[in-house]
């Protein structure tokens, strides 16, 4: 039987009190397949047509229109508009940091932490592949699968490099916008896959949570002034998320923004935690896997 | 990205090698034209700086592979940019065929037009462009990367 670690129960059972029990049952629930319609390539209406003909059910993702949640029989992965590139499996919460990006034609626009590239390939459809798009990753398997996905989708303004992103200011260019999909605990992403958990402790949040402000001072470096950076995880730990706006707002000086995501069922940061208090965790949101039956994410937004 | 872009006088001469084998003038005025030692093409948007293609991993869309005797392999996405107005080395299958194909099996046609023997032919099903296979004698010699397949019918254990 599948249960949380106990310091992972323990530490949700202060945070998220009287809905704790709801978090417990994602235990035996699935996230929701979904696909994002390939706009580079096909229409949605075109799309969906062409799945409805072969069974699958369809039900537009409340919070963008171009992308679908499927109940199918099948593999999602076995379909000739899978093999053509003309959509892209990813779990529905990972398309709400790009929407809140919002980028458009002819930016620049980085990617930190990019592979396996959901939201690059989101990001190059939102931009009709016109502009630029650095997208980062550190390992060559990382960059191999990166690499893979952008080819499929068809997207020519994208450049992957390889490197550290503490260290992307090598690079020489400054953006216009800039994605911080951190590396993270993944303690938001148990409904998809259990093994996350056995990951799970208390040290390896503090190590990341070390790792996520480097990279947040690396990408401040290179944005633009006035320029916008959506931080992103898809990890429940406040350390990794309050926390880190908290450190990007007082020490390195960037301004937060309100954000709105229609559709997407969502509440806002952590306003306190242990002894911590969050002054700034309004801008945030942050949602449970029980909260859209998807991923859990943290995201703000911060302009410069 | 070890690769170095294309001069004008060899896109021309790109543009030049796929109108033979495929009966399309390709429009490449909106990309740069990138070529590595392997005579890989790559398409990348206009404007981006070599400098940046040279330190970069991967950059823009593979779009094929020119080979010996004027010849050029598509890839996926290339097929899917030049296969909407070919004329040449275009050919037809029916659903049972296409499922060998994505496998990487060899498959026959249910149609072919202008197609030449021995040379890369464009698969096509429907509207859809689903890459390149080698046309021969007794059927067409699947050319679908490994890492894209689609098994259908061969079962994981």
């Amino acid at each position: 039987m599948m249960e949380f670690p106990q310091g992972f129960r323990k530490k949700f059972e202060e945070i998220l009190k009287d809905e704790f029990p709801l978090l417990e049952m994602c235990l035996h629930k699935r996230a929701r397949d979904c696909i994002r319609v390939n706009t580079l390539k096909i229409s949605r209406e075109e799309l969906k047509e062409r799945l409805e003909k072969i069974g699958w059910k369809l039900e537009e993702v409340p919070w963008y229109e171009n992308a679908f949640f499927v109940e199918t029989e099948g593999s999602l992965a076995k379909t000739n508009e899978f093999f053509l590139g003309y959509y892209y499996i990813q779990d529905a919460a990972s398309l709400v940091p790009v929407i809140v990006l919002n980028p458009r034609p002819g930016e620049i626009v980085l990617d930190a932490c990019a592979s396996p590239g959901s939201k690059t390939t989101f990001i190059a459809e939102l931009m009709k592949n016109e502009g630029l798009i650095i997208a980062n990753d550190v390992t060559p398997k990382r960059i191999k699968a990166l690499s893979f996905n952008l080819q499929k989708i068809g997207a020519t303004n994208v450049v992957v490099t390889m490197m550290d992103a503490r260290n992307i200011k090598r690079l020489g260019i400054k953006f216009d916008k800039i994605l911080l999909d951190v590396p993270c605990s993944s303690s938001g992403t148990f409904i998809s896959s259990f093994r996350v958990l056995q990951f799970w402790s208390q040290h390896v949040v503090k190590r990341l949570s070390k790792l996520q402000k480097q990279l947040l001072k690396a990408a401040v470096e290179v944005l633009k002034e006035d320029g916008v950076l959506v931080y992103s995880t898809c990890s429940l730990d406040p350390e990794e998320n309050e926390e880190n706006l908290e450190y990007a707002v007082k020490k390195l000086g960037l301004k937060p923004e309100l954000i709105e995501v229609k559709g997407l069922k969502y509440r806002r940061g952590l306003e306190a935690y242990g002894k911590r208090r969050f002054e700034y965790s309004k801008f945030a949101i942050r949602f449970y896997p029980f909260d859209n039956l998807t991923e859990g994410f943290f995201v703000c937004k911060l302009r410069k | 990205m070890q690769a170095k872009k294309m001069s004008e006088e060899e896109v021309n001469e790109l543009k030049r090698i796929v109108e033979k084998n495929y009966g399309v003038i390709l429009d490449f005025s909106s990309f740069d034209c990138y070529i590595n030692r392997r005579n890989e093409v790559y398409l990348i948007v206009k404007g981006i700086s070599e400098d940046l293609i040279k330190i970069a991993s991967f950059a823009g869309v593979y779009f094929g592979r020119l080979k010996r005797n004027e010849k050029i392999q598509l890839s996926v996405e290339g097929s899917q940019i030049v296969g909407k107005h070919a004329t040449k080395n275009v050919a037809i299958l029916d659903d049972e065929n296409l499922a060998r194909f994505l496998e990487g099996l060899k498959c026959k046609w249910k149609e072919l037009i202008n197609c030449e023997r021995n040379n890369f032919v464009l698969i096509k099903h429907g509207n859809d462009f689903f890459g390149s296979g080698i046309l021969r004698e007794d059927g067409i010699e699947s050319l679908v990367p490994k890492a894209r397949r689609v098994m259908r019918t061969i079962k994981k254990v």
